[in-house]
């Protein structure tokens, strides 16, 4: 596990240069280097909670192992992140970025009833992480961990995916498909909770993501039933 | 190789139903206790006793750090700390923390199950039962909604999750919610459905789901009845007759 250390310090070097506009007129370069090394350990540390997350589950890591895996004592993790939950949301936040940006990219091309567009929508997601369905429900879990800060988006509170839902069900709204009489977030809501649970399937019977999303489609098609309007 | 769980869940509830059902946790106790020893008709012996009552403290002192601190955050030691005894008595009665909490977790669902048996008993159709067994549970767990929490942590866990979700009483709690769309299919309310076993994990997850609004945001249980019973009517659309 000493690879993704190796590789990760010149690209922060170069990261933080950009991303960092440091003051001109301070030539103090003790300071600069030692934010590129805190950044440096929190990518380590976010690379080492990712992977014990996803083989032993969010409860089952502890930070102490965290920071052994990442070569980095139990202090430099704390002077990073708060707790726990925070390693974890921030190992979420990095991962799904990616996710979502591509559903960004894709959910304005999508055709078809809102059925199939929702359909497609959660074959994307599953087929991005299908690999990684217990640190999913790791992300699960931690929404309920007492350690996790207010300002963590655990995925109940997933605003993002909340949001490109709502989204979906308007257009279809606008295109007669979808009831305008139903309330499109507790529509969300039964999304939600079908796709959390679709996740513990995965993850306890060992499914893939075409399994995963038959499942969805079928949920989708009963919850469907209830959102159309009625002939 | 992925099998539908619902289809699992209701295995071997009918032999669970016959059983007699502790009402009081410490009832349930009492029934291990005289079930491990030989002689049951005898008197619980002094020995048997204390053990029991080691048993009870623990689990009362369990059951509020939980509450207080979260099932990562309390410790066995603070809860020996907190029963006023050693670790190593905790530990002669319990295996881990784990297996504490799912003693307090099964105990409760016992008596959920009952109180949402009794609550649907009075609905007026399946519809209506269903939304009664919802709210049994949202005022169950009312006043203790910090421990839903943690059960929530201890469910969604790859550890310990597949216990808890396959335990005999959440078996009874989804047979609960089966047995309402079953009766509203023989009243004519509901047609036949070839997705019962399907319904009914999605109705139960629903019904799961609404407990982040009382965790998270504080809804009140008529808050809680309103989205239940819309979220109901969404679910059963598929098969309402009208």
């Amino acid at each position: 596990m000493t690879a993704p250390h190796n590789l990760a310090l010149p690209e922060d070097l170069t990261e933080s240069a950009t991303a960092d506009p440091a003051p001109a007129a301070a030539p103090d370069v003790t300071l600069g280097l030692r934010r590129t090394q805190k950044q440096a350990t929190r990518n380590r540390v976010v690379e080492a909670a990712r992977e014990l997350f996803d083989t032993q589950g969010y409860q089952g890591t502890t930070i102490r192992e965290i920071a052994r895996h990442a070569g980095v004592s139990v202090g430099s993790v704390f002077t990073t992140f708060a707790s726990k939950g925070e390693v974890l949301s921030q190992v979420m936040a990095e991962r799904l970025d990616g996710l979502y940006a591509e559903l960004d990219r894709v959910m304005p091309h999508l055709r078809g009833a809102t059925v199939e567009r929702l359909r497609t929508m959660f074959a994307i997601h599953f087929s991005f992480e299908s690999r990684h369905t217990r640190l999913f429900l790791a992300h699960i879990a931690a929404a309920y961990d007492w350690t996790l800060p207010p300002t963590a988006m655990p995925m109940g509170r997933n605003q993002r995916l909340q949001t490109i839902l709502r989204e979906c069900l308007e257009k279809g709204v606008a295109e007669g498909d979808v009831c305008p009489q139903v309330d499109r977030q507790e529509v969300v809501d039964l999304l939600m909770a079908a796709y959390a649970w679709v996740y513990r399937l995965a993850a306890w019977n060992d499914a893939d993501a075409p399994a995963m999303t038959a499942v969805m489609d079928r949920q989708i098609a009963l919850i469907a039933a209830g959102f159309q309007p009625r002939a | 190789m992925f099998t539908d769980p619902c289809l699992d869940a209701r295995a071997g509830l009918d032999e669970e139903k016959g059983r007699a059902r502790p009402s009081k946790p410490t009832m349930m106790h009492t029934a291990q206790i005289q079930a491990a020893s030989d002689t049951p008709v005898k008197a619980p012996t002094r020995r048997a006793l204390a053990k029991q009552q080691t048993r009870a403290k623990v689990l009362d002192a369990a059951r509020r750090l939980f509450s207080e601190q979260g099932y990562e955050g309390a410790t066995i030691r603070d809860i020996a700390a907190a029963a006023g005894m050693s670790t190593g008595a905790v530990f002669a009665n319990f295996t881990d923390k784990s297996d504490l909490f799912r003693e307090i977790m099964l105990t409760d669902m016992m008596a959920l199950a009952e109180a949402m048996r009794e609550a649907a008993a009075h609905g007026t159709s399946a519809e209506d039962g269903l939304l009664r067994l919802f709210v049994a549970g949202y005022r169950f767990y009312q006043t203790q909604l910090p421990l839903a929490r943690a059960a929530f942590s201890v469910g969604w866990s790859p550890q310990d999750g597949p216990a808890l979700r396959s335990a005999p009483p959440v078996q009874i709690l989804l047979s609960l919610f089966t047995e309402q769309l079953t009766k509203g299919v023989q009243s004519g309310e509901l047609s036949q459905d070839d997705q019962i076993a399907l319904r009914t994990q999605m109705l139960f997850d629903a019904y799961l789901a609404n407990y982040d609004q009382a965790i998270f945001q504080g809804w009140t249980l008529e808050a809680l009845k309103a989205r239940s019973h819309d979220q109901i009517r969404i679910l059963l659309a598929g098969i309402r007759r009208r």
